[in-house]
């Protein structure tokens, strides 16, 4: 399906997130994704100044009230406003998230790059071991290093690096692979360009489509498992408001305080299905370019 | 010629459908009636039950270790629901003058399992195996109070103590004293004598019990069939119970109790316990080892607020020591921990040399509400200028490998025990085993010794008194409550008496309405 028709040719000669913006008139999902996005990094970055209320102040006389005008999605068993918990958590996943994608992208793009340029041992022991990093899903390899650095912020920061690292990197060589045996890096090579040049300049164009989709839903996996460690009571510590660590301490209130639950479970849902359908736009309209 | 009239088939007319339909409906009916008779003939009771995981009676500890166990054996003497000792095994006792030497008949007939009948010989090695010293089983110190036991008959065993102990009774029917069968090997074979015999046990699963036709209590067991299915989730057994999977949970959190009250099919009931939560400070070493710094933290505590959140009214207030009004004759009414008073809180902590802030970890178990215990006293502590970082451990990483004992501040919760003299020796004398805030204070200690051996009950009940004045002053934690124990059964079954320890609930008197 076209999603750039032969009249919209100026398109292509536009920047990338102009690009992205025309592709929106065409594929609606990724539109909706992309601006439930944009929302949401909105609320992370006005945080504070959005809430109402502290993230963690308890005021016992309004405790498991049902949402109202003064307080939009309700109190908590402990008399916290969870719209508050909510918009405030939201910096705190999606900090982490990003942050830890970001670390992950960058260490697995230039690991990938490399060893897979100059192959050899080199390349054979760092894939080996990327191999058995991911024999384990992403989940248990971080109950497993979470059971021994302890749960804190930083711990969770470095497991989503961890658990994604390899990933990327084996999405960027198999992009690399074929890459590197193209006449223009040959050609690069023969000129006597230095090693980074023929890596950045040459080869890594090609990547970046590749690697933009897959950080994009590095991102959501990456919410997700910090939801998920939240919930398992690993992650973040309590009275943090994170997300995935509401759901769980509401999850016993269930029938008393159903709100507590719904809308941090909700905002999960949302943002991850809103990067999804952004990134499955991405893909397209990258696809359609080359 | 004539024409033959051609034949029409009748078509089936409508009264024979339904006379047949009829007598299909009659069928099924009967049928119904045949079946429904075999199953009623088949009473079963479904209890959801954590995983046990030790079911060595000598190593088992936890609710449904204990409820699996007393279906499976017996007790020499049980404790109702009231904390008065009841005769089990034992139908009967003396005690001697000098309260040293206990004499104990045992029921006559009755008989293990394996078809073997129950002799002293078997009351008396279960008990040499509990407190032998070289087997460290955790009853070794429980029972390093007694000289000797010897079979004086078939059915006669008498005990004999080194010091008087007026709560012997009590000991002799802790968690841990299940009668095994002389010389058993394998203490996980499930030869008991008890009210059920284990058909099938599939770990982590279920195990499947029918009732011992021979037991010997008349009318027990009420049901034929008894189903333990072991859940790991407290929320999954509620949900159970309330979509009629089984017909029985104990123990569960409080939002959940209160979300099955009013539920048709199902009754529900909340039973006062002495179980407590308590949050104690190391007293051994720096901050703890200034008692001002305990102080300040007991008064920075708002106590109702916590009652009214984390037990959302429910259970008993706590005074911060382990005897709680479930001890009618020696809990102490009108003493009173003191009213919350943050600027006094503030005062002592700068005393203590903590005038610019202090801050500590806090640790706690997943389970309960304990989480939600320590979010509220890092936000009301907080007002006290102490900062606190919570950390919440898996149950199993809090107690494994006694990392409790080592923390400096944490919340460990204790379960009910129907005498207070169990708290105090083995978490508040000098060196006791589980002494988690490394407290130690020899007059202290005199006291505890006095109340636990005197046989002048006046003089406990003062010595009692004594001792809860003291841990209100200068106690090494704080008790904010004392929870309640919840229980739910379908209204299909009566006889349902829930114990304070739920483990210890008669499960073989329940019986079908």
């Amino acid at each position: 399906m076209a999603v750039i028709t032969p009249g919209d040719a100026s398109a292509r000669r536009q920047s990338p997130p102009l690009r992205l913006l025309a592709a929106r008139k065409a594929r609606p999902a990724s539109a909706v994704g992309t601006s439930i996005v944009v929302v949401f990094l909105l609320v992370a970055v006005l945080g504070p100044a959005l809430a109402p209320y502290s993230a963690t102040e308890q005021v016992f006389s309004e405790a498991r009230q049902a949402p109202t005008f003064s307080h939009l999605f309700g109190t908590d068993r402990l008399g916290r406003d969870v719209f508050s918990r909510v918009v405030i958590g939201a910096r705190d996943i999606l900090s982490l998230a990003g942050l830890g994608t970001a670390l992950a992208v960058f260490i697995g793009l230039v690991s990938g790059l490399l060893s897979s340029y100059i192959g050899g041992w080199f390349e054979e022991l760092l894939f080996r071991f990327y191999d058995s990093l991911l024999a384990m899903p992403a989940l248990l390899l971080a109950l497993l290093l979470l059971g021994t650095l302890g749960p804190s912020r930083n711990s969770v920061l470095f497991v989503i690096t961890i658990a994604y690292i390899p990933i990327v990197a084996r999405v960027v060589r198999s992009v690399v692979l074929d890459t590197k045996t193209k006449d223009f890096v040959a050609a690069a090579r023969m000129q006597g360009e230095s090693l980074p040049y023929i890596l950045f300049r040459e080869i890594l164009p090609s990547v970046l489509p590749a690697l933009a989709v897959e950080a994009a839903l590095r991102f959501s996996y990456a919410i997700f498992l910090v939801a998920s460690l939240g919930f398992l009571g690993v992650g973040v510590q309590p009275p943090n408001p994170d997300w995935g660590l509401m759901v769980s301490e509401a999850r016993t209130y269930v029938s008393l305080t159903p709100w507590a639950l719904y809308f941090p479970a909700a905002a999960i849902s949302l943002l991850i299905i809103g990067i999804n359908l952004m990134a499955d736009g991405l893909k397209r309209v990258l696809q359609l370019e080359s | 010629m004539m024409s033959t009239p051609i034949k029409i088939r009748k078509p089936v007319m409508w009264p024979s459908y339904k006379i047949r339909s009829l007598l299909i409906a009659v069928a099924l009916i009967l049928a119904g009636l045949v079946l429904g008779g075999l199953a009623s003939a088949q009473s079963s009771l479904r209890v959801a039950l954590e995983i046990p995981v030790q079911l060595d009676p000598a190593f088992a500890s936890s609710d449904s270790e204990i409820a699996v166990l007393n279906n499976v054996y017996d007790y020499l003497v049980d404790v109702d629901s009231g904390n008065n000792i009841i005769p089990r095994l034992a139908s009967s006792w003396t005690v001697s003058e000098d309260g040293l030497s206990y004499t104990f008949s045992l029921v006559e007939g009755v008989k293990f399992h394996d078809g073997s009948p129950l002799s002293a010989e078997d009351v008396v090695w279960t008990f040499d195996r509990l407190r032998d010293p070289e087997l460290e089983l955790p009853t070794a110190n429980l029972y390093s109070n007694i000289a000797s036991i010897e079979a004086t008959g078939p059915l006669e065993v008498r005990f004999t103590l080194k010091d008087t102990n007026p709560f012997f009774l009590y000991d002799l029917s802790d968690n841990h004293a299940l009668i095994l069968k002389a010389n058993t090997e394998d203490a996980t074979n499930f030869n008991g004598t008890g009210p059920f015999v284990v058909d099938s046990y599939s770990p982590e699963n279920r195990m499947e019990l029918s009732a011992n036709r021979e037991y010997f209590m008349a009318g027990k067991p009420g049901v034929d069939k008894l189903e333990l299915i072991f859940f790991s989730d407290q929320v999954a057994a509620v949900e159970a119970v309330r979509g009629g999977q089984v017909d029985l949970v104990m123990r569960m959190p409080t939002p959940l109790f209160v979300s099955l009250q009013n539920q048709p099919g199902l009754e529900t009931v909340a039973v006062p316990t002495n179980g407590f939560d308590l949050i104690r400070l190391r007293a051994d070493r720096p901050p703890g080892n200034d008692p001002r710094v305990m102080q300040a933290l007991k008064l920075a505590t708002d106590r109702e607020a916590i009652r009214e959140i984390v037990t959302l009214g429910f259970g008993a207030p706590g005074k911060d020591t382990p005897i709680g009004p479930l001890y009618e004759s020696y809990y102490a009414a009108d003493l009173e921990v003191p009213a919350r008073d943050v600027a006094k809180a503030r005062a002592l902590l700068a005393e203590a040399g903590y005038g610019d802030g202090l801050r500590l970890e806090l640790h706690t178990p997943d389970s309960g509400d304990r989480p939600d215990l320590a979010v509220i006293l890092k936000e009301q502590w907080a007002e006290a200028g102490v900062e606190v970082d919570v950390l919440v451990e898996p149950e199993s990483v809090y107690y494994g490998n006694n990392g409790w004992l080592e923390v400096d501040l944490g919340i460990t919760g204790w379960g009910s025990r129907p005498i207070p003299q169990f708290y105090l020796d083995v978490m508040l004398v000098c060196g006791a085993k589980w002494n988690e805030a490394a407290f130690c204070e020899e007059s202290f200690d005199e006291l505890v010794q006095i109340a636990g051996s005197t046989l002048n009950e006046e003089e406990r009940i003062a010595t009692y008194r004594e001792i809860q004045a003291f841990l209100i002053e200068q106690g090494p934690f704080i008790i904010p409550y004392f929870f309640p124990q919840f229980g739910v059964i379908s209204d299909q079954f009566m006889g349902f008496d829930m114990k304070a320890f739920p483990g210890r609930t008669d499960l073989a008197a329940i019986r079908p309405k």
